[in-house]
């Protein structure tokens, strides 16, 4: 009686393959992603049918909440190889960012504000902020995990410590003597190289704003940009499906 | 002597790193919706170009909020022409041309038998007439993308055709999103010549003698 030999198979499987396979999605989603950028609250835009896509580029965008917080955000160029001739986003937030606060200190002569290179820097790399002149330089102090903390307007810690205010915006026409903070910032950008043809042509100045926001608060930001002699813009939607045409 | 090596942990790491693309990206990236708003500077009275009074109709939008400022409601109303303001004795209008309308949205009813669309649509059945020719042409590959857009936008333009002009204005708690309906059916209807002002003092006697004459029909 002999016993009859299972023979053992070997469990490996050859890997090579399937390792073929993920590289190749891998690179494929490498290649193709744009980051979710970071905001402060989240909006749901309400929908159109247009099907002009956001550009990924030399962009300004205003986000507005239900509230009517502002806060704005800086895109610059993709291409920055120097025959282009582009900015980079980084670059493109610190022309504006020294040009507003030039201006600040020009309309606010007793409230005189300054920032240490480090805190420039800081504010190069943030997405998105929404606070006063005066609030700014407090901000950029803090460290970068507390920071977008503190700029949540649905977190009491922000709050108290005043950084969920979003830009100071007001309906003020006197955009030389006395702009508000909003227009600042907007004259800054439009005054920026590299963003000014899009700022002209409209397509360089999003407003996001929830679909649930009363009227009188994306007004109030229209109307300044209408002072601004800026009258094209566009509005963020998301693509609504057209039934049965 | 093999060479094999163990791929298991590659593919491990890769199936990470898909995994961490994978929720970071976004795909569906949002639209825009060009608007162009009248500049801020005085006309002169003799470079104004009037709107034709039977070409204007009046877009109003409203919206009921709750208490915290969230629209609860939508509404659309609309007049053509010039409103008119005669008003008897206890000040409430007499002749209020305007009247409530539904964005496309929903089934028709009874109290609303017009939508805006189909308003809009008879306004600028001219235009629509040549736009939707041109849509079956492009169908059919008799033309190109460009070209299509091209005529396309002749066509909304032409002079020649009776065109509306459409004002849409909002109160200060219409909702974001009425607005962008709107301007959305401006694209829809292909309508070229439109723009967003501000309500003044005949709207609001419109939509006020409008809801005590609603309010008092429905007691």
């Amino acid at each position: 009686m002999g016993k009859v030999k299972i023979k053992r198979k070997s469990t490996l499987i050859d890997m090579t393959a399937m390792s073929d396979v993920t590289v190749l999605l891998l690179t494929f989603f490498m290649l193709t992603s744009t980051f979710l950028q970071k905001e402060p609250v989240k909006v749901v835009t309400p929908s159109s049918v247009s099907e002009i896509k956001v550009p990924v580029q030399k962009l300004v965008t205003v986000l507005v909440d239900p509230q009517g917080r502002v806060f704005m955000s800086f895109a610059g160029d993709k291409d920055t190889t120097s025959t282009s001739g582009g900015m980079s986003t980084e670059e493109v937030r610190k022309q504006i960012f020294e040009s507003v606060v030039a201006e600040y200190n020009r309309v606010h002569p007793s409230a005189k504000v300054n920032f240490t290179d480090k805190e420039e820097q800081t504010f190069c790399k943030t997405a998105m902020f929404g606070m006063p002149m005066n609030q700014l330089k407090k901000w950029l102090d803090l460290k970068d995990s507390k920071r977008d903390e503190t700029i949540d307007p649905t977190k009491k810690q922000g709050a108290a410590m005043g950084f969920t205010q979003g830009i100071p915006i007001d309906k003020s026409k006197d955009v030389e003597m006395a702009p508000n903070e909003f227009q600042i910032w907007i004259r800054a950008a439009y005054n920026c190289s590299s963003l000014k043809d899009v700022m002209v042509s409209g397509e360089g100045i999003a407003i996001k704003a929830d679909a649930d926001t009363p009227y009188s608060v994306v007004q109030i930001v229209m109307d300044n940009l209408q002072t601004l002699k800026m009258n094209k813009f566009t509005l963020m939607t998301a693509l609504k499906k057209e039934k049965g045409q | 002597m093999s060479v094999r090596v163990d791929f298991t942990p590659m593919v491990d790491m890769n199936m990470l790193l898909i995994t961490f693309f994978m929720l970071c990206t976004t795909m569906i990236k949002s639209q825009t919706l060009q608007i162009s708003l009248p500049s801020n500077d005085k006309v002169d009275k003799t470079e104004q170009n009037k709107v034709k009074e039977s070409e204007a109709i009046t877009v109003i939008l409203d919206s009921d909020v709750d208490g915290k400022g969230k629209p609860t409601m939508n509404y659309v109303y609309y007049y053509t022409g010039m409103p008119d303001l005669a008003a008897d004795g206890a000040g409430n209008l007499t002749n209020n041309k305007m009247k409530e309308v539904k964005f496309d949205a929903g089934e028709a009813s009874q109290n609303f038998p017009m939508k805006v669309r189909a308003i809009l649509q008879q306004r600028n059945d001219q235009v629509l007439q040549k736009i939707n020719k041109l849509k079956a042409d492009y169908r059919a590959k008799k033309l190109t993308d460009e070209q299509y857009q091209a005529q396309a936008k002749v066509v909304r333009n032409d002079d020649n055709l009776k065109r509306p002009v459409v004002i849409i204005k909002a109160t200060p708690r219409a909702s974001f999103m009425s607005l962008v309906s709107a301007l959305d059916e401006m694209q829809i209807n292909s309508i070229s010549r439109y723009q967003v002002d501000n309500m003044n003092m005949s709207d609001s006697a419109m939509i006020k003698s409008y809801w005590q004459k609603r309010l008092a029909t429905h007691k």
